[in-house]
C-alpha cells in the first residue's frame, strides 16, 4: 500500500507546477456543460411559450419577450463551443507534460534498482509508455467532475421549477447513476482491463526475447511456430479487450436509458407547472444527465488505469529498496579487497594488483566479477571493501571504484562517442582516441564512416564480436576507476591483436597503477597478471 | 466489409433517437391537446426506445471489436515473422521493432472498432435524420443541410494537417519506446559507470518533446471537434429561433410552411441528433490518425519475397565462394575465395573484424552479398535454399522463456522427449542437468540468468545436435569455455560432425587443429 502511496505521491508532484492550467481546465468544463444543458431547455421553453402565445393571439405573441431568449439561445451555442474547446486543450496539455515528468522519474527508479540485471526491457517499457499513458486518462478527465456538478446543479434547479416530484426524480438519478456505476464497473472491467496490461507485458517482453534470436530463428526457421505462439497471445489480449469493450459499452448503455427515464420522469411528476416550463425541465434534464458522461467514464476507465498503477507500483518501490541506505560514508579508497573463496577462505587484493581469475565453466567467475562491480548484489555476500563488507554499503560507492568491460559488451544503440562517453562526464574527443588506441580498436573506427560518429546499429550489432569487445574495453578504460574489471577481454579477437591489446593493456596499468580483476579461460591473458585466484580449487594460488 | 456491418447498430440507433423526438412531441401535443391516455402512451414509448436504444449501443461496441481483432489478426500474421527473422545489423533499435509490431497493432483497435463503422454511419444517419424531419418542417431540414457545407470544410482542413503531425508523433513514440529499451538492457553498464543522471536527462528530454509533439497533434484535432461543436450548437440554435418565430408568426419574411407545437418541438430535439454521428466520428478522429500512420509503419514488414518451403539437403553439399564482398550497412568486407568441400570440416581463421560472422549471416541470406558469387553444390541461391536446413551455433546464444527442453528443441520442433534429452547430454549438459534437480523441465527465461557462459553455449551445440542437419554453421562455438571443456566440445563437434560439411569460424588453434581443411582470409 505504501507503494500505491508512492507513485501518487509522483503524480502530484509531477501535476503541481501545471495547477493552473489544469484548473482552467475545469472551469472551461463547468461552463460548457451549463450551456449544454441550458440550451435545449431553453429552446423547449422558447418554442412552447411561442406556441402558446401564438395560439392565444396577437396581443400574447406582442407581450412574448422573444428579443431575450433568442439571443440567449445563440449566446449558449457559441460558449459551448469555446468552453469544450478550452476543457479539452487545458486538461491534455496539464496531463501530457505532467506525464512526460513521471516517465523521466520511474526510468530513475528503475535505474535505482539493486539488481539491475533482473530488470526484463519489453516489460518496463509497457510500463513506462502503456501503463503511464493509462494514467493519462484519469488526469484528463479530471475537469469531468466539475462538469458533472455543474450540469447536474441546471438539471435539478429547472426540475424544480417544474415541480418538487421531478426534482427528487433528477436527484435521485443525478446521484443513483454515478454511484451504480461506481459498484458495477470494478466488477464489470477491473478483470479485462487487467488481463489486458499483463497479456501486452508478456507479449512484448516474449517478442524481444525472441527477435534478439534472430539468425538462430532464420537457421532453424523457428518463426512461423514462433509467431503462432505470440499470435495465440495476441488472441488473449484481443479476448481482455472485448471484454472491456462491451462492458464500457453496456454503462454507456445504462446511460443513454438514464437520459430517456430522466426525461419521462420529469414530464411525468411535473403535473402543476406551466407548460413551456416543463418542457424546459424535460429537455434540460437530457442534458444534465448527458453530463455526467465524462465523470462515468472516469469511473470506468478507472479500471484500466487502476491496472496501470498496480504495475506502477513495483517499479516506485524499487527506488524505495535503495533510498534508505547511508550516504554519508566517507568515500572509499578500494586499497584492499577481501574475496570469499569458498570454506570461509579469503584472498586478498591491494590497490595496483593485477589479478586473473581462472576456473572451469560455470564456476562462478563471471558472478565474482559483476559482484565486485555491484551489479550483482545476490552473489556479492561476503565481499569485504576497506574493510567493510560490501552488504553494510550503497551500491553507488561501490560502483565508483570499478570499471567493467563485461562478458557480453553491452553496447547501447547509438555512435561510438555515445557509447565512450556513458564512461564518465566531460571526455573530450582526444581522451576517446587515447583510450581507443589502447583498445587497439583506433584505426579500425578511423575507417568506419563518419568515424567516432559511426552508427553502431541495435546493441552495436553492425561491429564483429571482437570489435564489441575491445570497444566495451576502451569504455572502462575511460572510466578512469581505481580497478579495471575486464571480462574475456581478449575473447573473439585473433592472437596478433590479442598480443597488441595485452602490451597496451599493460602499459596502460603501468601508467595509471589502476588495479586489474580479470576473467579468461586464454593462457596468452595470464601473462598480463601477477597473481591467480582459481575458483576450481578453490585455493589462492601465487 | 465487416466495418459496414459493424456501422448497422449504429444506423439503429439513429432511428431510435428519431422515435425518441417523436415520442416527445406526441407527448406534448397530448398535453396541449388533454389526452392523457395518448400522453401516458407517448412516455412509456419513450422508456422502452431508450432502452432499445442502449441495447443497440452495446451491440455498436461488440460489432466492432470483433471487426478489429479480424483485422488486427491480419497485420499479427504480416508482421511477426518479418520481425522475428530480421538481420541482426538491419535494425535500428529492437525495441523501436516490438514497438512497432505490438502497439502499432493494438493502434489499429480503435480504427477498425470505432472509426471505420462510425464513418458510414456518419454519412448515412444524417441524411436519415433529414429525411425524418422533412414531414415536420422541411425549412429545419435545409437548416440542418445549409450548416453542414462549412463544417465539412473545416474538417477536411484540420484532418489533412491532423494527418501529418499525427504520424510524426507515432515516429516519436516508437522512438522512445526503442530508447527506453536500448538504454534498459544496458544498464548493467550505465549504473556501473554512474551515468544514470546523464542518460536520465537525456531521456527526460525525450519525453517531454514527445508530449509537446503529442499536445500538437491534439490541439488540432480538438480544432477539428470544435468546428464540429459550433455548427452543431448553431443548428440547434437556427431550428429553435426559426421555430420560435414561426409559432409566433413574426417571420421576417412570408411563412414558408405553419408549424404546430408539436412538428416544432420534434425537429428541435432532432437537430442535435443531426450532428452526433459526426460528432462521434470526430471523437474517433484521433483512432484514425493513430490507425492510418500505423497502418503506414506496419507496411514497412511487407516484404516482397515469399518464404517457400525449400527441399531438405539431400546430403552434405560443398559450398564454393567465389570473390564473395559482404555489404555491411555501408561497410564492405571481402572479397573472399574459398571453397567448403562437401562432407569434411572446414575451419575459417581471419583476423578480428574481417568479417567471419557476416559470411555465415550471407549464408542465412541476413547479409547482402555485394560482388561475387556464392555457390551450393555448384548453384546460387544459398540464401533460400539453407535457412531451416542447418545446424547453427552463433556467437550469440538466443534463450527464450520457457524450459531447457523448449529451448532445445526450437532447432527441431517434431523432436520427441527422449532425443532432446539425448542431445542435451551429449552437448555436455548432463552435469549441470542433475545439479539442478529439475531435468530437462528447468525453466529458462529470456537473458538466461542463472546459466554461465559455458553453458548457454552447450545449449547450442545441443540445438546442433538435435537438428542433425548435412550442414553445419558454426561460430566461435568453444568461445568462453575452459580449456577443458572446450576440448572436450570439439571432440563432440568432431565426432558428431564427421560425414556432414561444417564450416566453422574460430579463433581458437586446438579447435581449428580439429578440422580437415583450413582457410585463412
Amino acid at each position: 500500500m505504501t507503494r500505491r502511496r508512492e507513485i501518487e505521491l509522483l503524480l502530484a508532484e509531477a501535476i503541481a507546477p501545471e495547477r493552473r492550467v489544469m484548473r482552467a481546465g475545469m472551469i472551461c468544463a463547468a461552463v460548457a456543460a451549463v450551456s449544454a444543458s441550458l440550451l435545449l431547455g431553453l429552446s423547449g421553453w422558447f418554442l412552447t411559450g411561442a406556441a402558446i402565445a401564438g395560439a392565444t393571439g396577437v396581443l400574447a405573441v406582442q407581450a412574448f419577450n422573444y428579443l431575450v431568449p433568442s439571443a440567449a439561445i445563440r449566446l449558449l451555442a457559441i460558449g459551448r463551443t469555446v468552453s469544450r474547446y478550452g476543457e479539452r486543450y487545458y486538461s491534455h496539455r496539464a496531463a501530457l507534460i505532467a506525464l512526460a515528468t513521471v516517465r523521466a522519474r520511474l526510468f530513475g527508479h528503475i535505474v535505482a534498482a539493486r539488481d539491475v540485471r533482473a530488470v526484463s526491457a519489453g516489460d518496463a517499457v509497457t510500463r513506462l509508455v502503456q501503463d503511464i499513458g493509462a494514467l493519462e486518462d484519469r488526469l484528463v478527465r479530471k475537469p469531468a467532475l466539475p462538469a458533472a456538478l455543474a450540469g447536474g446543479l441546471v438539471g435539478l434547479v429547472l426540475a424544480a421549477l417544474a415541480g418538487p416530484g421531478a426534482a427528487l426524480a433528477m436527484l435521485i438519478l443525478l446521484l443513483g447513476l454515478p454511484m451504480l456505476v461506481v459498484r458495477i464497473a470494478p466488477r464489470l472491467l477491473d478483470g479485462p482491463a487487467r488481463d489486458l496490461a499483463e497479456a501486452l507485458g508478456r507479449l512484448k517482453a516474449d517478442m524481444t526475447g525472441y527477435a534478439q534470436a534472430s539468425p538462430e530463428v532464420v537457421a532453424y526457421r523457428m518463426a512461423p511456430a514462433l509467431s503462432h505462439m505470440l499470435a495465440t497471445e495476441a488472441g488473449r489480449l484481443d479476448a481482455a479487450r472485448m471484454r472491456l469493450a462491451r462492458g464500457e459499452a453496456m454503462i454507456g448503455g445504462a446511460m443513454t436509458l438514464a437520459g430517456g427515464l430522466a426525461m419521462a420522469a420529469v414530464f411525468l411528476l411535473s403535473p402543476l407547472a406551466s407548460l413551456p416550463v416543463r418542457v424546459m425541465a424535460v429537455l434540460a434534464a437530457a442534458g444534465a444527465i448527458e453530463s455526467l458522461g465524462g465523470l462515468v467514464r472516469g469511473i470506468m476507465r478507472d479500471a484500466v488505469v487502476k491496472a496501470g498503477l498496480a504495475r506502477l507500483d513495483g517499479l516506485a518501490g524499487e527506488g524505495e529498496a535503495v533510498a534508505p541506505e547511508k550516504r554519508c560514508r566517507a568515500a572509499l579508497t578500494g586499497r584492499r579487497l577481501d574475496l570469499p573463496v569458498g570454506k570461509g577462505r579469503q584472498f586478498s587484493l591491494s590497490a595496483g594488483d593485477r589479478v586473473a581469475i581462472v576456473g572451469r565453466s560455470g564456476s562462478g567467475k563471471t558472478q565474482l566479477l559483476e559482484a565486485l562491480a555491484g551489479v550483482r548484489p545476490d552473489a556479492a555476500d561476503g565481499i569485504v571493501i576497506d574493510g567493510q563488507n560490501v552488504r553494510d554499503l550503497p551500491l553507488t560507492q561501490i560502483r565508483e571504484l570499478f570499471a567493467l568491460s563485461p562478458q557480453d559488451a553491452l553496447l547501447i544503440s547509438g555512435t561510438v562517442r555515445d557509447n565512450l562517453r556513458l564512461a564518465r562526464p566531460g571526455l573530450r574527443d582526444e581522451d576517446l582516441w587515447r583510450a581507443l588506441e589502447t583498445a587497439c580498436l583506433a584505426d579500425e573506427v578511423r575507417a568506419m564512416v563518419g568515424g567516432l560518429d559511426y552508427w553502431l546499429g541495435d546493441g552495436g550489432a553492425r561491429l564483429s564480436g571482437g570489435q564489441r569487445k575491445r570497444l566495451s574495453i576502451a569504455r572502462a578504460l575511460l572510466a578512469d576507476r581505481s580497478w579495471l574489471l575486464l571480462d574475456e577481454p581478449s575473447e573473439g579477437l585473433d592472437p596478433a591483436t590479442e598480443a597488441r591489446l595485452l602490451g597496451a593493456l599493460k602499459s596502460w596499468l603501468d601508467e595509471s597503477g589502476a588495479g586489474l580483476v580479470l576473467v579468461t579461460h586464454r593462457p596468452a591473458v595470464l601473462a598480463l597478471c601477477t597473481r591467480r585466484l582459481d575458483l576450481d580449487d578453490e585455493r589462492p594460488a601465487g | 466489409m465487416a466495418s459496414k456491418k459493424a456501422s448497422l447498430p449504429w444506423l439503429l440507433d439513429t432511428i431510435c433517437a428519431i422515435l425518441i423526438a417523436a415520442s416527445l412531441s406526441v407527448a406534448v401535443s397530448a398535453v396541449m391537446e388533454g389526452r392523457n391516455l395518448v400522453f401516458s402512451v407517448a412516455l412509456a414509448g419513450l422508456c422502452a426506445v431508450s432502452a432499445l436504444r442502449s441495447l443497440t449501443q452495446v451491440k455498436a461496441a461488440t460489432d466492432g471489436q470483433r471487426a478489429a481483432d479480424q483485422a488486427k489478426a491480419g497485420w499479427r500474421a504480416l508482421c511477426y515473422p518479418a520481425l522475428l527473422s530480421a538481420a541482426p545489423g538491419n535494425r535500428r533499435m529492437l525495441g523501436e521493432e516490438v514497438a512497432d509490431a505490438v502497439d502499432r497493432v493494438e493502434d489499429l483497435d480503435g480504427y477498425h472498432a470505432r472509426f471505420l463503422p462510425l464513418r458510414f454511419a456518419a454519412v448515412v444517419s444524417p441524411l436519415l435524420i433529414a429525411a425524418a424531419a422533412v414531414p415536420a418542417s422541411w425549412v429545419a431540414a435545409m437548416i440542418l443541410f445549409a450548416t453542414l457545407a462549412p463544417f465539412g470544410l473545416g474538417m477536411a482542413l484540420a484532418g489533412t494537417a491532423a494527418a501529418r503531425a499525427a504520424r510524426r508523433q507515432l515516429e516519436a513514440l516508437g522512438h522512445l519506446s526503442g530508447l527506453f529499451v536500448d538504454r534498459l538492457r544496458a544498464l548493467p553498464v550505465i549504473v556501473g559507470f554512474g551515468a544514470e543522471e546523464r542518460v536520465g536527462r537525456h531521456l527526460a528530454q525525450a519525453t517531454r518533446e514527445v508530449a509537446d509533439r503529442t499536445l500538437g497533434v491534439l490541439r488540432i484535432a480538438f480544432l477539428s471537434g470544435a468546428i464540429m461543436e459550433f455548427f452543431a450548437a448553431l443548428s440547434v440554435a437556427l431550428v429553435a429561433v426559426y421555430c420560435g418565430f414561426n409559432l409566433l408568426g413574426l417571420l421576417p419574411f412570408p411563412a414558408p410552411e405553419k408549424l404546430t407545437l408539436g412538428q416544432a418541438l420534434y425537429v428541435l430535439v432532432l437537430a442535435p441528433e443531426f450532428y452526433l454521428p459526426m460528432r462521434r466520428l470526430a471523437a474517433a478522429y484521433h483512432d484514425k490518425q493513430t490507425g492510418e500512420a500505423a497502418t503506414e509503419r506496419l507496411e514497412a514488414f511487407r516484404r516482397d519475397g515469399v518464404d517457400k518451403e525449400m527441399p531438405e539437403l539431400g546430403r552434405p553439399p560443398e559450398l564454393r565462394f567465389e570473390g564473395v564482398s559482404i555489404d555491411h550497412d555501408g561497410a564492405s568486407v571481402g572479397p573472399f575465395s574459398f571453397i567448403v568441400p562437401a562432407g569434411r570440416m572446414t575451419a575459417i581463421s581471419a583476423p578480428s573484424g574481417a568479417g567471419k560472422s557476416s559470411l555465415l549471416h550471407a549464408l542465412l541470406g541476413m547479409a547482402r552479398v555485394g560482388e561475387g558469387r556464392l555457390l551450393l553444390d555448384g548453384k546460387e541461391g544459398a540464401a533460400c535454399l539453407l535457412p531451416g536446413h542447418v545446424g547453427w551455433a552463433g556467437q550469440v546464444v538466443a534463450l527464450l522463456p520457457g524450459t531447457l527442453a523448449d529451448n532445445i528443441r526450437l532447432a527441431c520442433p517434431q523432436a520427441d522427449e527422449a532425443a532432446v534429452e539425448r542431445a542435451a547430454r551429449k552437448a555436455g549438459l548432463g552435469p549441470m542437468i542433475e545439479a539442478r534437480g529439475q531435468g530437462m523441465a528447468l525453466p529458462i527465461d529470456h537473458r538466461g540468468s542463472g546459466l554461465s557462459g559455458g553453458e548457454r553455449r552447450r545449449i547450442a551445440i545441443a540445438r546442433v545436435l538435435l537438428k542433425d542437419a548435412p550442414l553445419w554453421l558454426l561460430d566461435e562455438p568453444t568461445a568462453d569455455l575452459d580449456a577443458a571443456s572446450a576440448a572436450d566440445i570439439g571432440a563432440i563437434l568432431y565426432e558428431a560432425g564427421r560425414g556432414r560439411t561444417v564450416l566453422l569460424a574460430t579463433h581458437s588453434e586446438a579447435l581449428a587443429a580439429l578440422a580437415d581443411h583450413r582457410v585463412m582470409l
